[in-house]
């Protein structure tokens, strides 16, 4: 597709940005945008665009607008530049830290998977033993009837694996809790 | 955490060694404080025309000159860092329509669905007949237009900012040229004689 082109076009815009186009210096390139069919269109689109960009100069003017000065974003840009070194020297610091989580978090199964055998024996040796007798039985807890003896009457009649294992679900609780915690800090 | 965030009482409270900071800036301040000058207004005004929010454009202007002080520049030419921050500012209005949802993505092609903050929607009052047509076009539409016609860049140094072959912004622009004129015909935008400037505000 062959283009309508005029090489002076850029000339025709320039002298309208510097103020030639309307003064007498600006006759002759007024009169070739006048018999050129592309310098009239890129005159009067050029002409638009002057206007824009002069409400565009008066929108800065009004009250509530207006850039900051160059000392602030100065000041700013280099506040910015010094949090942006603290954070890349604070980095390497960070990435140790989550690695530290991350393996303590893989060492609790770990370690369960390595010692398992041992684990497995020892919670049959603790399922074996008799349920803890009731508190109520005992001479010292029968006639209290506060709100410990009501506390101890509902712990009480389980077996020592069953309070093992509400141990661990609690302590399993505490720990993703104290993750979720660490993930929302950072 | 945007550059706009930070707040006066953490800067006054911030005891950085002045030298520290240049250190990681490839400009000093002086030399910072004069580019500004000559390039924050013009950036914004395209920042905002492209994104059609004023308050957008506050953000991007600061976090652009962030990015530029940060960036290691291959030249001291003043056009080849003006370019540079508009492209910065260029690549961070890309960064914010990418993250809109897909159907806000729509809406931003045609701003007068989109939810307006207190002084875009004064502005969109008071919009000229070019502000409602750019509004109508695509972003890379608005990008084109704005860099060739308000800025006065060249093929070349819009191909820069933009990051398409300069050939590729010769086509797309003529495109967009024709877009404009068939919007600022359409009946309710004022067409306006060449050489009369009654309707401007």
């Amino acid at each position: 597709m062959k283009l309508p082109h005029c090489e002076r076009e850029q000339e025709v815009v320039d002298s309208l940005r510097s103020g030639r186009w309307a003064s007498a210096w600006g006759e002759e390139i007024r009169q070739h945008a006048a018999a050129c069919a592309v310098c009239a269109e890129v005159a009067f689109v050029a002409q638009e665009f002057q206007v824009e960009d002069e409400l565009a100069r008066a929108e800065l003017q009004q009250p509530g607008a207006g850039l900051p000065s160059a000392g602030l974003v100065w000041w700013k840009a280099q506040l910015q530049a010094r949090r942006a070194a603290e954070q890349r020297a604070a980095a390497p610091i960070v990435l140790v830290e989550r690695a530290a989580y991350a393996l303590g978090v893989l060492a609790v199964p770990g370690l369960g998977v390595w010692q398992w055998p041992r684990i497995a024996g020892w919670l049959q040796r603790v399922a074996s033993l008799a349920p803890i007798p009731r508190f109520a039985a005992m001479p010292e807890y029968s006639s209290s009837g506060g709100w410990l003896h009501q506390l101890a009457q509902a712990g009480t009649g389980q077996t020592p694996s069953f309070l093992l294992a509400a141990s661990a679900a609690a302590f399993l609780t505490v720990m993703v809790f104290a993750a979720y915690v660490v993930w929302r800090e950072d | 955490m945007s550059i706009r965030e930070i707040t006066v009482a953490e800067l006054e409270g911030s005891k950085i060694g002045a030298e520290a900071a240049e250190q990681a800036f490839h400009m000093d301040e002086q030399t910072f404080r004069v580019f500004y000058e000559d390039t924050a207004r013009p950036l914004w005004s395209y920042l905002c025309r492209i994104l059609g929010s004023a308050t957008l454009a506050d953000d991007l202007v600061q976090e652009s000159y962030y990015r530029f002080l940060r960036a290691d520049l291959k030249s001291d030419d003043a056009t080849y860092q003006k370019a540079y921050l508009f492209r910065i500012g260029t690549n961070l209005a890309r960064d914010h329509w990418r993250r809109l949802p897909r159907r806000e993505q729509g809406e931003a092609a045609n701003p007068e669905q989109v939810p307006a903050d207190d002084r875009t929607a004064e502005r969109l009052q008071q919009q000229s007949d070019l502000g409602r047509a750019l509004e109508r076009l695509k972003p890379q539409e608005r990008q084109l237009l704005w860099l060739a016609y308000a800025e006065g860049a060249s093929h070349k140094e819009i191909a820069e900012v933009v990051g398409l072959r300069a050939g590729s912004v010769r086509l797309l622009l003529f495109r967009a040229r024709q877009k404009m004129l068939k919007l600022l015909r359409r009946p309710g935008l004022a067409l306006k004689t060449q050489g009369d400037t009654s309707h401007r505000s």
